[in-house]
């Protein structure tokens, strides 16, 4: 009896080891208070949505803002994007403040881009699957290179995070503004047909 | 009162060996089936316990240890360990890809002492090579709404430095002289987080050392 109790206990420590390795690996995929499904009612909005806006003058910071420790100095906008309708087209101008944009999905950043990398003071990135890539080389026009940085993302569903860096407090309502000066766009099928 | 405690005394060891019994007895009926619901409850308890506790609140592994400081650089990355990757989706949180910056955190000073509330730190010295920095701290929980929010850290743009370009800043629960930044608490531990954005460093935390991040003095504590 004592020995079949023994054995038991130690089962259910084997058992304790699979059930704490599949809930770690299961947790960013279950969880819903993640940034991936946070991010999701940016869809429709053709600009980031604001996530952590600076507080100026008498505007505090809001409290809707879900980052757990924010950064004070560096406003925060994220566009979700879902490639089944399209590759997404994020278009950034640099101004005085440095500006960041970098690709997450549900595994991690995949891809990060400074104002450094901007040509001729703007930043295009497009974010598309491997078909979608595909599809837009073939489409490429020899004599009118595209001036596109072209990812291709590892899954589907994803955001863009727009970071905007205020180095002093008087910067902080032009870094909201250029958080909101961002341009994310669905370029939509029917536009690559006409292109056709 | 002596007699009625001495009594229960002699009844409960009876009462526990009659349970004992019960349960040793339906133990020995029931036998395998009863064991495998044993195992099982304790695999899902164990298991989902230990998960909870290791994904709740910061990263488990995966940090890099300057001085006081730790360095978080796959924190954003593909590559994070699945830890690290419940982390952030528990808490929501957006971390610097590698490209982006870098975090760095300390909750102890240079003595490896916690950093507390109640005590003046001198932060001085070198910041690795960034476009620009900030430097903020946070106490645990939520602001003190009756404290006055005066500020939570500074960037590399309105530092005041020395001549040689190096910089203290003093965090103090009473004002001070300089870079004064005010604890967030009265009482209570503190953290320190660095972020570098825009920085070569984050591709190679290993070239980083003691000499080229901040140093956490203490100077004091209120009594």
């Amino acid at each position: 009896m004592r020995l079949r109790l023994a054995y038991a206990t130690l089962a259910g420590f084997v058992l304790a080891g699979i059930v704490h390795i599949a809930a770690v690996l299961a947790i960013p995929r279950l969880a819903e208070t993640d940034a991936v499904t946070r991010a999701r009612t940016s869809e429709n909005l053709d600009h980031p949505q604001v996530i952590y806006a600076l507080s100026t003058g008498e505007t505090a910071a809001p409290q809707e803002a879900w980052l757990p420790i924010p950064d004070p100095a560096v406003a925060v906008g994220v566009c979700a994007f879902d490639l089944t309708d399209g590759p997404m087209r994020v278009s950034a101008r640099t101004g005085p403040l440095a500006l960041s944009l970098a690709a997450h999905g549900r595994q991690g950043a995949f891809y990060a881009v400074t104002d450094q990398a901007a040509v001729r003071g703007a930043l295009d990135l497009v974010i598309l699957t491997r078909a979608q890539y595909d599809q837009a080389l073939a489409d490429d026009d020899e004599n009118e290179p595209s001036r596109d940085v072209r990812i291709v993302a590892p899954e589907g569903r994803g955001f863009v995070v727009v970071r905007v860096i205020a180095g002093l407090p008087s910067q902080r309502e032009a870094a909201n503004a250029a958080v909101q000066a961002v341009n994310c766009t669905t370029d939509a099928a029917a536009d690559d047909s006409a292109k056709r | 009162m002596k007699v009625a405690l001495s009594g229960q005394a002699a009844r409960l060891p009876a009462s526990a060996g009659a349970i004992g019994g019960l349960v040793a007895r339906f133990v020995r009926k029931s036998g395998m089936p009863l064991l495998v619901l044993y195992a099982l409850a304790l695999g899902a308890v164990l298991g989902l316990a230990s998960a909870d506790w290791a994904t709740r609140g910061g990263y488990p592994f995966g940090g890099f240890r300057i001085g006081p400081w730790t360095a978080w650089p796959r924190a954003g990355a593909t590559g994070a360990d699945p830890y690290t990757r419940a982390v952030n989706a528990r808490r929501g949180e957006i971390p610097l890809a590698v490209g982006e910056g870098l975090l760095l955190t300390a909750a102890e000073d240079d003595e490896g002492r916690t950093l507390d509330a109640s005590c003046t730190y001198a932060i001085g010295g070198a910041v690795p090579p960034a476009r620009a920095w900030t430097m903020t701290v946070a106490g645990r929980g939520a602001r003190d709404p009756d404290r006055p929010h005066i500020r939570d850290g500074f960037t590399s743009t309105e530092i005041l430095r020395r001549q040689d370009g190096r910089f203290v800043i003093t965090l103090s629960p009473e004002a001070e002289p300089g870079n004064w930044l005010p604890s967030p608490r009265a009482t209570g531990p503190m953290r320190l987080a660095l972020r570098l954005y825009d920085t070569p460093a984050a591709a190679g935390v290993g070239s980083l050392d003691r000499s080229v991040v901040p140093s956490i003095t203490r100077k004091g504590c209120a009594p």
